[in-house]
């Protein structure tokens, strides 16, 4: 997915582009349906940051910059009291610690699917319930039926024979957003947890996953407006400051000086 | 799957006797205080037993907790725990089980964690490793320990025996091998004397070794009954029957064990009663510790009619005339000898036979002694020490002695994460068939 | 040797980074035996006395395991399956034995399977102690001498205590060599990268001991000479861990806008900033060197009357280069599957983390197919400390 956010002293747009495997070529043309929300040209943005695992396929970004950094800067932006952010992405969990907006230490988990939304999909894939609809339907559960494997193939063998034996979709889908919630608990506790918690990414959205997260970290957590937005917001404004920060100093920070072009990827 | 606790039923009334001495040995480390004993992390066959009981210092078994905890499907919490401060998953699992149960149990100020199987275990005074050749966890597992008990002092020995070189004669090698041990087992015992505050009583020492001889002797004795065909007894009770002389060598209860055990094995033969009916197909265990959550695999294999009459795993002993000892009058000498002779048993066959091993050589000598059909290895992720070098051994085994069937299972001792019945299952079901297509072909 | 006195040094540690063990094949056809090694723990000196090339073995990190699959498991330590699967599929074809010093189990447990599947002329497993008391030093002569007698054997040749305190002099002239070169990255910048110092220190070990040593005399002069790199505004990276051998590493580190200005790797400090003493009997001070001055994980350190006085007998040196080299940030690279370092990251961490000094930990494997990954982290954290 291919966000994108423009801001001046407030946020102008941010828009949620398509998926794809093609996307990753097309950030012009998500910047080009930007601009054209925000009433903008290219040249009117004054530094392009970008960030995520594709932000080496931006020729038109000024400067990159890692998710992390990113969604602490955003988060804070909208949550000045937060002190630990917890990312729940497709492909990747993350917990970060921030003081005063900064990093101050980070642990990631980007190698196995269990404790990311990808779990999610291929357990919502397999039980023909839709993404959007698992977070309510866990809502009904009478029980978070247990689910031991961690390994997402196994656990989809473990739902799928639970689901023959009789035990409902409903305790199924809780099921699984616990165990997403012991993975995620157990990466993040390596960082000095501290409140307020905000949860962020595509499964800040699923309300089951985020109670379940509640329990195991035993506080409430606190949730941005547009969780998916978090990280291309922060991109946004570290590229502000930097800019800003160059304009005080007396000179112009370097520019890609590309313009709005599809990404040349090799082949 | 992670609520099915089936209880594992034991063949032999004997074996059902040890969850009291395991659980005698975890509320002796509870009680060690109040009776003015010492407590010490210990690992077994770490050359430590003789001295430890000799000095009535209580052993808490850090792998025997672990053990407890993943045969009762309880121990994520405690490796969620050492995870959380940064060891790695992929680290043994015995280790961090225990490193995270201590965690826990230091940051609630020395309250013992809820959840802690059968009582829990004591906090060390004082903490035993070795750098030997079996297993690098023993020396690590002590000193990552000491970063969350900082005031319990470590010690670690260096156990070494001679390697195996097919070119090269040990026994010119073994003098200094036994100096060594001897020397560092010395060193050993004046930790000890430091930190309990009491000198070595080396007559009781000498008397401590020799029981534990007649000990391996009458363990080597007893199993030796399972030769018989049908077995009275089979490899899913020899994983508990071998608690007293892993974790209670040296004492008059370890033996008087095998004495029970021995009179309830001959019975049964005079009986004609066997673990399987019909026993199908004998195999040996030939290497691997077993998934402790997952025993009830070995009933499994029973209900096919395949049994186990031997092991490798756990039988860490030989008859001790076999071993031919030179006599000494330092009892740690004759612990040095015994080690390294024992660790070295099998290199004489194992040179007979060009491109075999000791490992093979051994696993030979079972097989013919107890009449196999087959071999089954099984390999844990989280435990290189002992399954590391099994493909090997298996192939070896193939190219030296004959194309017999053999099956490597794999899992792990602690973390059920990645066990999946239903795939055990039926890789035991494709074994059981190659056992019958192999009998078949040897018939025609 | 074509036109070697004219290759410029850098180029020439790029070639043999490039190919290795090119060397050693050129002098295998001149007639040298060729006894390959791994790990900080075997003593090279012996080798050099015996009149051999020794070349210590590597893994290649952008090829996958295959052929090694079949006779080694993969829970054995990422960089020893590489190394082995390497050698199986003929990358060091031109050994004629092989020396396996007693570092850790993923070693240990797999001597056999190396042995038996490389089938070379002379193989030994040298049983290299643990701990460091009294016993184990002379524990250690006595393997020595077995060590040296199956050499003897091998060669047809008598090695001479003569020949070891050679042997001993040229290796420490080597260490010294490498540790002038070394501080030429104390300064802001440095004046040899992180990527190029790679190069350099896994060429050197793949070459005998005196052209290891001009090999790095010549990178010295060149590097002094060339005018010194413009950015002086970068953080100072100092990387830990055992063999990592591949400059991918370093240029996830140097690419992402800091400088690779020392290390603790097996292949690099580890190696070069201990000595051997000069002692009566030459395997007193070899013995000495690597069970005590070699500061390695698998060998135990039980010094110390406190926790905090053990920490600093481990890690001490840590601190000390963290302070000679002006570092920012230290990166824990440790590979999965290895209980030696895996087991010491707590300790470790908090103790650098104690001396104000950031610490990064990456568990990875021995692969550059992770490295997205591993490239994602390095980036975080130096934007972290910046």
């Amino acid at each position: 997915m291919t966000k994108v956010v423009i801001v001046s002293d407030r946020i102008e747009t941010a828009l949620i582009g398509p998926t794809g495997p093609e996307h990753r070529k097309l950030a012009n043309k998500v910047m080009e349906e930007a601009l054209k929300q925000a009433r903008l040209r290219f040249e009117d943005l004054s530094y392009i940051v970008a960030t995520g695992y594709g932000r080496i396929n931006v020729p038109f970004a000024d400067r990159q910059i890692t998710e992390i950094t990113c969604h602490a800067k955003g988060l804070y932006s909208l949550l000045p009291t937060v002190k630990t952010i917890i990312d729940i992405g497709g492909q990747d969990s993350k917990g970060i610690r921030i003081k005063d907006g900064k990093v101050i230490n980070f642990v990631m988990n980007d190698k196995c699917a269990a404790g990311t939304g990808r779990f999610l999909e291929v357990i919502a894939d397999s039980l023909g319930v839709p993404l959007n609809d698992l977070g309510k339907l866990s809502l009904e559960a009478s029980r978070a039926t247990p689910i031991s494997s961690t390994c997402t193939v196994f656990a989809e063998h473990e739902v799928t024979n639970q689901l023959a034996n009789g035990e409902s979709v409903a305790n199924l889908v809780a099921g699984v957003h616990e165990s997403i919630a012991t993975r995620v608990y157990s990466l993040v506790r390596k960082l000095q947890i501290e409140k307020d918690i905000a949860v962020t990414g595509g499964g800040a959205k699923n309300i089951g996953l985020v109670k379940a997260l509640e329990g195991k970290f035993g506080s409430p957590v606190l949730i941005p407006p547009e969780p998916l937005i978090t990280g291309a917001l922060g991109a946004a404004l570290l590229g502000k400051e930097k800019w800003e920060k160059a304009r005080l100093d007396g000179y112009t920070p370097t520019r890609s000086k590309e313009g709005l072009q599809e990404a040349k990827l090799f082949t | 799957m992670a609520e099915e606790k089936k209880r594992r039923a034991v063949a032999t009334k004997t074996a059902a006797g040890i969850p009291k001495f395991v659980r005698g040995n975890l509320s002796a480390t509870l009680k060690a205080k109040e009776e003015g004993k010492k407590v010490a992390k210990a690992f077994i066959h770490d050359g430590h037993d003789e001295i430890m009981r000799a000095m009535d210092i209580v052993p808490a078994w850090g792998e025997s907790f672990s053990g407890v905890c993943a045969a009762k499907r309880d121990a994520e919490k405690f490796l969620q725990k050492a995870e959380s401060d940064n060891f790695s998953r992929s680290l043994c699992t015995y280790a961090t089980c225990h490193i995270g149960f201590e965690m826990a149990r230091e940051e609630q100020g020395g309250a013992m964690p809820e959840g802690a199987p059968w009582g829990g275990m004591g906090r060390p005074d004082m903490i035993l490793g070795n750098g030997q050749l079996l297993c690098d966890p023993r020396f690590k597992w002590p000193q990552a320990l000491q970063h969350y008990l900082r005031d319990v002092p470590v010690f670690v020995t260096n156990m070494y025996y001679p390697p195996w070189d097919p070119n090269v004669d040990h026994h010119e090698q073994e003098k200094f091998y036994v100096k060594y041990c001897t020397e560092e087992l010395h060193e050993t015992v004046k930790f000890c004397e430091k930190v309990t505050g009491k000198k070595m009583d080396w007559d009781r020492l000498a008397a401590v070794v020799d029981l534990s001889d007649k000990t391996w002797d009458l363990f080597v004795d007893t199993y030796d009954l399972r030769k018989a065909i049908p077995t009275p007894m089979d490899t899913g009770d020899a994983m508990n029957t071998m608690v007293p002389i892993t974790f209670n060598i040296g004492t008059q209860e370890a033996y008087d064990f095998y004495v029970e055990l021995n009179n309830e094995l001959k019975e049964k033969i005079a009986q004609g009663i066997g673990v399987a009916d019909p026993e199908k197909y004998r195999l040996i265990w030939a290497a691997g510790l077993p998934s402790w959550f997952a025993l009830n695999d070995f009933q499994y294999f029973n209900g096919k009619g395949a049994v186990f009459p031997v092991e490798v795993t756990y039988r860490d002993h030989e008859k001790i005339e076999r071993l031919d000892l030179p006599k000494t009058n330092d009892p740690l000498e004759r612990i040095a000898w015994r080690w390294v002779r024992y660790w070295t048993h099998w290199y004489d066959a194992a040179r007979k036979i060009p491109g075999s091993t000791p490992k093979v050589a051994r696993i030979i000598e079972y097989f013919e002694d107890y009449k196999c059909d087959g071999v089954v290895f099984h390999s844990a992720f989280s435990c290189r020490s002992w399954h590391a070098g099994i493909i090997h051994q298996a192939e070896v085994l193939r190219k030296v002695y004959k194309d017999i069937p053999i099956l490597i299972m794999e899992g792990d001792i602690v973390d059920i994460s990645s066990y999946n019945e239903a795939d055990t299952h039926n890789r035991i079901d494709a074994f059981i068939e190659t056992l019958e297509a192999y009998r078949n072909k040897q018939k025609n | 040797m074509t036109g070697s006195q004219n290759s410029k040094g850098l180029e020439k540690a790029d070639r043999y980074y490039k190919q290795y063990g090119e060397r050693a094949k050129e002098l295998k056809k001149e007639g040298r035996k060729i006894i390959g090694y791994m790990s900080a723990l075997t003593p090279v000196e012996i080798l050099t006395a015996a009149g051999v090339a020794p070349i210590r073995l590597k893994g290649f990190m952008d090829e996958a395991v295959t052929k090694g699959d079949a006779y080694m498991e993969s829970i054995i330590c990422p960089f020893v399956r590489s190394a082995f699967d390497a050698a199986v599929k003929g990358r060091f074809g031109f050994m004629d034995g092989m020396v396996l010093p007693h570092q850790c189990d993923s070693i240990d447990r797999t001597n056999e399977v190396w042995s038996s599947n490389l089938n070379l002329p002379y193989w030994h497993f040298l049983n290299v102690p643990h701990v460091t008391g009294g016993p184990s030093i002379e524990f250690m002569k006595e393997i020595l001498r077995v060590f040296i007698g199956t050499l003897e054997k091998f060669l047809g040749t008598k090695i001479t205590d003569t020949a070891i305190a050679q042997a001993i002099k040229a290796h420490n002239e080597n260490r010294r060599l490498m540790r002038e070169l070394y501080i030429l990255r104390k300064q802001n910048p440095p004046l040899i990268s992180g990527v190029e110092m790679m190069k350099v220190l896994v060429a050197a070990m793949s070459l005998p001991v005196d052209e290891s040593s001009a090999l790095i005399k010549s990178v010295t002069e060149e590097v002094k000479k060339r005018p010194a790199p413009a950015d002086g505004n970068r953080k100072r990276i100092m990387i830990i861990g055992d063999q990592i051998d591949h400059i991918a590493i370093p240029e996830a580190i140097e690419n992402a806008g800091a400088w690779l200005v020392v290390d603790d790797l097996s292949i690099g400090v580890k190696v070069y900033w201990p000595e051997v003493d000069e002692t009566t009997d030459p395997l007193q001070g070899i013995a000495e060197r690597y069970l005590r001055k070699l500061k390695i994980p698998t060998t135990f350190v039980g010094e110390g009357d406190t926790y905090e006085e053990n920490l600093e007998a481990r890690f001490g040196h840590l601190k000390q280069r963290i302070a000679e080299f002006k570092v920012d940030g230290a990166i824990l690279f440790i590979y999965k599957y290895c209980d030696p370092y895996g087991f010491e990251v707590p300790a470790v961490k908090s103790y650098i983390e104690s001396g104000g000094t950031p610490v990064l930990y990456l568990e990875d494997e021995y692969s550059t197919s992770t490295l997205a990954r591993v490239k994602t982290r390095i980036e975080a954290f130096l934007e972290m400390i910046a």
